[in-house]
């Protein structure tokens, strides 16, 4: 049976009552979490996992994949209405979609954001259905160290490919794999970085520190940059939507452009924040008019949109195919699969298809039905954010404080989102990246297992990663995306790296 | 001078004080994988080994850091934090402690409760009455939530035990 086979049969899973109910609960907590400040899709999906943990897979990862994909509309809703962008991958849509709402055009603007960032989801779960298969047969001949391979590969990529300094990404990378190995040492059975502390026998849990990285972190922030929320009346009308949706095919270019941007970034762990930045600022160097940019030019909207969906979208193929997740909301959704007993990469398409392309299924239905769900909707959102801070920043701190509680039950977790909070914070205003932390966590076990196991392969040496090649090629790979910002200054590409960077806000 | 130095933090002093705070985070990590072996034992690599080398590159990344903070800094003269913007991060980061203690003692609902009632009151300027009702409706969606709907328990004080709730 080939992909499509499989595929049909994810839609019968996927298509019934419960689960049709699971994906619009999934998309409305979504547009929530990402529509409230101190609340995004990482924190989001961590503070619904533990609530999941008796839920069936399929069903928990329905309803976390569509709080993704909520969260990423929710985030362009209050960039588009509030000029606050919800999600730090949205920055790029103010630019465009705030100035466009406040000529009295809201509902183009939004129109213009949800259609193309649906299609730009649609393209990058196209390409899952098309590559996934392929990638995890590939991936099948992988062994230690070449699994260890694509973990270098995929860790020198964040710090080549990041705005931010390589060693600060180094710093919090690393800090992410150490406290990946606090507790219990799984091959030996000693413990380990437990510092006498009997709470932390059993670990650091990943989600008590996205929700304190992100949640109390980003709260911390945000009561810095003072909170007046100027947002703009939003009445979506169904005339003023058709009359949009006839000048999409307009956009068709920038939107096959933005599409293969978000897809290559997403798969890369570089992300949705820098494929829309990117997307963007070619959408401005290509376009033959610039005068219009940055005054609601519709381009500046559509095509940051597009990239920052299609990559949100394409980063579950290599978490999916491969085990390693291409940002930080994959990077918590692999960790609840894992919690679920379902381990992500090339086997998984053997011993769960059922789950794999249920997923994929509920990708299609899932952006459709967000499409749908947050038109529909944008006006009670808008109506949540007019709620004052005094009232709406408790009531997310007690809920990110509960869920840390419900992870496993303990107090020790509460102070850890507090160490975390003030931790999240210092990094965020120095420029630390946050997103390598939460993904060396995740993956910290299985990096270091598969770097134990080879090498006791190979007697500790590390020749192993070069001993064949397929392993040297995905070495060699990781090397050269870790150099990359010596090779770019030394050819003279760097402007062509980030010339968005500047740009780039506090979110 | 002096005046305006009173009022900020500066961002380069910051940069400094994390960089040492990660670098001795480093120390820490190298120490802690020193005790538990960072040597090869029959069984392979012990269990020190790995994230010892983590250790050592957290402390090169922050040295690198910090050494570019004191000679090639970008930010000069960039403020991490004004007083105005100090106390309103204040204001709002110690009462968020204050209700993580209470709930520690009481419950997570009791502090839910009081936290919201007190926010509201002091930060928001509602009337007690607008606060106490808001803050009973939040708690009350919250045993919803999470006790009937997903059947998860938060944690309980005395004062529940005390009502009987559970």
């Amino acid at each position: 049976m080939g992909n499509f086979g499989y595929l049909m049969d994810g839609f019968a899973t996927v298509l019934t009552a419960h689960h049709l109910m699971i994906m619009m609960i999934g998309v409305m907590l979504g547009i929530l979490v990402g529509v409230l400040p101190g609340l995004g899709a990482p924190n989001g999906v961590s503070l619904l996992l533990p609530l999941t943990f008796t839920m069936e897979p399929i069903s928990a990862i329905i309803l976390l994949s569509c709080m993704y994909w909520g969260a990423l509309f929710g985030g362009s809703t209050t960039s588009i209405l509030f000029n606050i962008p919800g999600e730090p991958s949205s920055v790029a849509t103010t630019f465009d979609g705030y100035p466009m709402a406040k000529n009295g055009q809201a509902t183009r603007a939004l129109t213009l954001a949800f259609m193309s960032a649906g299609i730009g989801a649609l393209a990058g779960v196209v390409m899952i259905t098309l590559l996934s298969g392929w990638v995890a047969r590939f991936a099948l001949q992988f062994s230690s160290p070449e699994f260890f391979a694509v973990y270098f590969l995929a860790f020198g990529s964040f710090i080549g490919m990041s705005d931010n300094a390589p060693a600060k990404t180094l710093v919090t990378m690393m800090l992410g794999f150490a406290f990946a190995t606090v507790g219990m040492d799984t091959i030996s059975g000693s413990l380990r970085l437990t510092f006498g502390i009997p709470d932390l026998i059993k670990g650091i849990s990943f989600l008590v520190a996205v929700m304190g990285l992100f949640g109390i972190g980003e709260l911390l922030l945000t009561t810095e940059e003072g909170l007046r929320f100027d947002g703009i009346k939003a009445r979506v009308r169904p005339i003023d939507v058709l009359k949009t949706l006839k000048e999409m095919p307009r956009y068709g270019w920038a939107i096959l452009r933005s599409t293969l941007i978000g897809i290559w970034m997403g798969i890369t762990p570089a992300g949705p924040t820098a494929a829309s930045f990117m997307s963007y600022g070619l959408a401005r160097r290509f376009a033959k008019d610039k005068s219009k940019f940055g005054k609601g030019d519709p381009r500046g909207i559509v095509s940051p949109e597009t990239a920052d969906h299609s990559a949100g979208t394409s980063a579950l193929l290599p978490m999916l195919a491969l085990g390693v997740p291409g940002s930080a909301t994959a990077a918590v959704m692999m960790g609840g699969l894992m919690i679920w007993g379902l381990t992500p990469g090339p086997m998984l398409f053997i011993d769960r298809p059922d789950f794999v392309w249920g997923l994929i299924a509920s990708m299609y239905l899932g952006n459709v039905v967000a499409v749908l769900l947050v038109l529909a909707t944008v006006p009670l959102y808008a109506s949540i954010l007019r709620v004052p801070f005094s009232i709406v920043g408790p009531v997310i701190v007690a809920i990110i404080f509960s869920g840390a509680y419900q992870v496993a039950n303990s107090t020790f977790d509460m102070w850890l989102v507090l160490g975390f909070g003030i931790l999240g914070y210092l990094f965020k205003t120095l420029d630390y990246p946050i997103a390598p932390l939460v993904l060396a966590m995740v993956l910290g076990d299985k990096a270091e297992d598969a770097f134990r196991q080879s090498m006791l392969m190979s007697n500790g040496s590390l020749t192993i990663f070069w001993s064949n090649p397929l392993v040297s090629g995905i070495m060699a790979l990781g090397v050269l995306m870790l150099i990359w910002p010596l090779i770019a200054k030394a050819a003279g590409l760097r402007g062509l790296r980030r010339h968005t960077a500047g740009h780039q806000a506090k979110v | 001078m002096a005046e305006l130095e009173k009022q900020f933090l500066s961002r380069k002093t910051m940069e400094m004080v994390t960089a040492l705070l990660t670098a001795g985070a480093g120390l820490a990590i190298c120490y802690g994988s020193w005790r538990s072996g960072i040597g090869w034992s029959e069984m392979g690599p012990e269990a020190g080994y790995f994230p010892f080398y983590v250790g050592v590159l957290i402390i090169l990344g922050s040295l690198v850091t910090l050494l570019r903070s004191l000679f090639f800094y970008r930010h000069e003269g960039e403020v991490f934090l004004t007083m105005e913007k100090a106390r309103s991060v204040l204001g709002f980061f110690l009462p968020l402690v204050a209700f993580m203690v209470i709930s520690l003692l009481l419950g997570l609902y009791v502090g839910t409760a009081l936290y919201i009632c007190g926010a509201m009151m002091w930060q928001g300027g509602y009337r007690w009455w607008i606060a106490a009702l808001a803050a009973l409706a939040v708690t009350g969606l919250f045993y919803l939530v999470f006790e009937i709907g997903f059947q998860v328990p938060l944690l309980k004080g005395p004062i529940e035990g005390w009502l009987g709730i559970y």
